[in-house]
């Protein structure tokens, strides 16, 4: 038998593989290329790029819980126009596909920075960051109210024809609800999710163990909050979707897809291992083999549900 | 292996052997479980100094020194001889060797950690030092015998604890800032916790001797992906301590 079939398609998105690193957890890639084999990645997303540098948030940033990591870590950035004189060249020599993070704090911000990387060959698409629960302003308004995100995403598309993903709150009652909006504003892929807000304190400092009080929960802990999402965003939105939230093994990126994801992204197990991404795609090819199936494509949205009663 | 008396324990790695070129300050990321059974708590690698490295024709080993404070080194505590742990490294800046002495080096607690492998890189180029020790009570002087060997002849070893125990009662900012009124040293190396190392970079600047300092914060990756581990600059940005550093010049951060 022939070597399974990893490519996907997100509308115009063509992927070598459905196996990408999620923003803000692989900087701007080129800090992994000792590191990882960044030629086997599906594709990498970049951390979150505003119109100017951002120095981020008071340490500490960084916090642990079972099975996850809560951060607030303030998006701090290089900014869009150093991204794309000093980084994003080295990453072109790569084939996997770059996909570059964006916020802003006005809703103005996100077609001004859309429209610059529209004419860089180098990028293949946008993830609109409308949802980090970190920076006052920090998008986040934009991924809780329909209205605006519609309009938001409606700006962007007049600025750049590259294809546009938006990534996805799960803090807000029907995630689904906010992907239509994006559909409608002209959205071609949803992210989903970011992460949770969540909060921890030590006991015996009583110290919050994030300088800003709560931050943004990820990792394993996360998961089936994302997969429920997921499932939700891709029957009623019906464009497709990039699951993200604990993806470590194979038998998440499994569960993702069946799910109704056409891809994922790997987030916060590159912390502990940054090969994580590459041996999910070897994983994964193996798994398609030893299943007999000829493309991984016959997984997305393959779940059997139970029958109703 | 793992050396005890808890709730200090060495733990010695066999690692690929050109991480000889490893330097004093540099630091691992090692998983607290091994590599067939990876946990969920803790989750994240845990950051430890590199405390001293042993090359033979057949391997080269590493050795780390750690303190019980949590979930993370309680775990690393348990492991036994022959188990096989993730481990990413040598990571980070390393401390800059001064062309001549004499310096003090200034450990406390655990801190003590990297300042055991300078300790010998300083012996090698022929570097005089005082090597100052302190902590709460004899426990927390790990390592203290063979610490004092490496300082001699050439120096000597000052110790305190806070109840006595070993050395002199009180804290070690004490002597050490008797000897600097004395003019004695060319530059100040140290690790401790952040209280110590804030202390002493205000004295360094009161004797106009430069020094560097091993800093240790909470850390996500390791390899500057997460962006986790700021510190705080004089320059008004913040540093990442796991590239940047974890060794600062005294007076570049803001304390």
């Amino acid at each position: 038998m022939s070597r399974p079939d990893l490519s996907v398609r997100l509308g115009s998105l063509a992927l070598p593989n459905p196996i990408l690193t999620a923003s803000g957890t692989f900087g701007y890639g080129l800090e992994f290329a000792h590191l990882a084999d960044l030629d086997k990645l599906g594709g990498i997303v970049t951390k979150g790029l505003s119109l100017e540098p951002l120095k981020g948030n008071p340490p500490p940033r960084i916090g642990e819980t079972r099975g996850g990591v809560l951060n607030s870590i303030g998006l701090q950035n290089i900014g869009i126009e150093r991204f794309l004189a000093d980084v994003l060249p080295g990453l072109e020599r790569y084939p996997a596909r770059v996909m570059v993070n964006l916020f802003g704090y006005e809703l103005d911000d996100y077609a001004r920075l859309a429209e610059k990387v529209d004419a860089y060959a180098g990028v293949a698409a946008v993830e609109l960051n409308v949802s980090c629960p970190n920076v006052k302003k920090g998008g986040i308004e934009f991924g809780h109210d329909p209205e605006l995100l519609e309009r938001l995403v409606r700006s962007v598309r007049g600025a750049t024809s590259k294809p546009i993903a938006v990534k996805l709150s799960p803090n807000v009652t029907s995630p689904a609800t906010l992907g239509e909006a994006a559909k409608a504003g002209g959205a071609d892929i949803l992210s989903a999710v970011n992460t949770v807000l969540g909060m921890a304190i030590d006991p015996w400092t009583r110290r919050p163990r994030l300088a800003t009080t709560r931050g943004g929960l990820s990792g394993p802990a996360i998961k089936p909050i994302a997969v429920r999402i997921v499932h939700d965003v891709a029957r009623q939105v019906g464009l497709p979707v990039i699951g993200i939230g604990g993806v470590e093994t194979v038998d998440d990126v499994v569960e993702f897809l069946l799910a109704g994801a056409s891809a994922v992204q790997v987030g916060t197990a590159l912390f502990r291992d940054p090969r994580t991404a590459e041996r999910l795609v070897s994983g994964l090819e193996q798994r398609l083999a030893a299943e007999g199936l000829a493309s991984v494509r016959e997984l997305i949205g393959a779940m059997r549900p139970w029958e109703e009663h | 292996m793992v050396a005890r008396p808890l709730p200090y324990y060495t733990i010695e790695l066999e690692v690929p052997a050109d991480w000889s070129a490893i330097r004093a300050g540099q630091f691992v990321m090692i998983a607290t479980h091994p590599i067939a059974e990876p946990a969920l708590e803790p989750y994240l690698r845990r950051a430890f100094s590199v405390h001293d490295l042993s090359r033979t024709d057949r391997s080269t080993r590493i050795e780390l020194l750690a303190k019980i404070v949590g979930r993370g080194t309680r775990a690393l505590a348990a492991r036994r001889s022959g188990e096989r742990l993730a481990v990413l490294g040598p990571l980070g800046r390393p401390f800059t060797i001064p062309e001549s002495g004499p310096v003090a080096l200034v450990a406390g607690g655990v801190g003590s950690a990297p300042m055991f492998l300078l300790a010998r890189e300083l012996v090698a180029r022929g570097v005089s030092f005082d090597l100052f020790y302190g902590g709460r009570s004899s426990v927390d002087l790990a390592r203290l015998a063979e610490l004092a060997a490496l300082a001699q002849p050439a120096g000597e070893l000052v110790a305190t604890t806070e109840d006595g125990s070993v050395g002199r009662r009180g804290r070690i900012t004490e002597p050490l800032a008797v000897r600097l009124a004395e003019a004695r040293y060319r530059a100040i190396y140290a690790c401790g916790p952040q209280g110590l190392l804030a202390r002493l970079a205000e004295l360094a600047a009161e004797h106009g001797v430069p020094g560097e300092a091993a800093l240790e914060t909470a850390m996500g990756c390791g390899f500057g992906a997460c962006l986790g581990c700021a510190v705080p600059l004089v320059s008004g940005r913040f540093g990442l301590c796991c590239k940047e550093g974890p060794v600062f010049a005294f007076d570049a951060v803001r304390w």
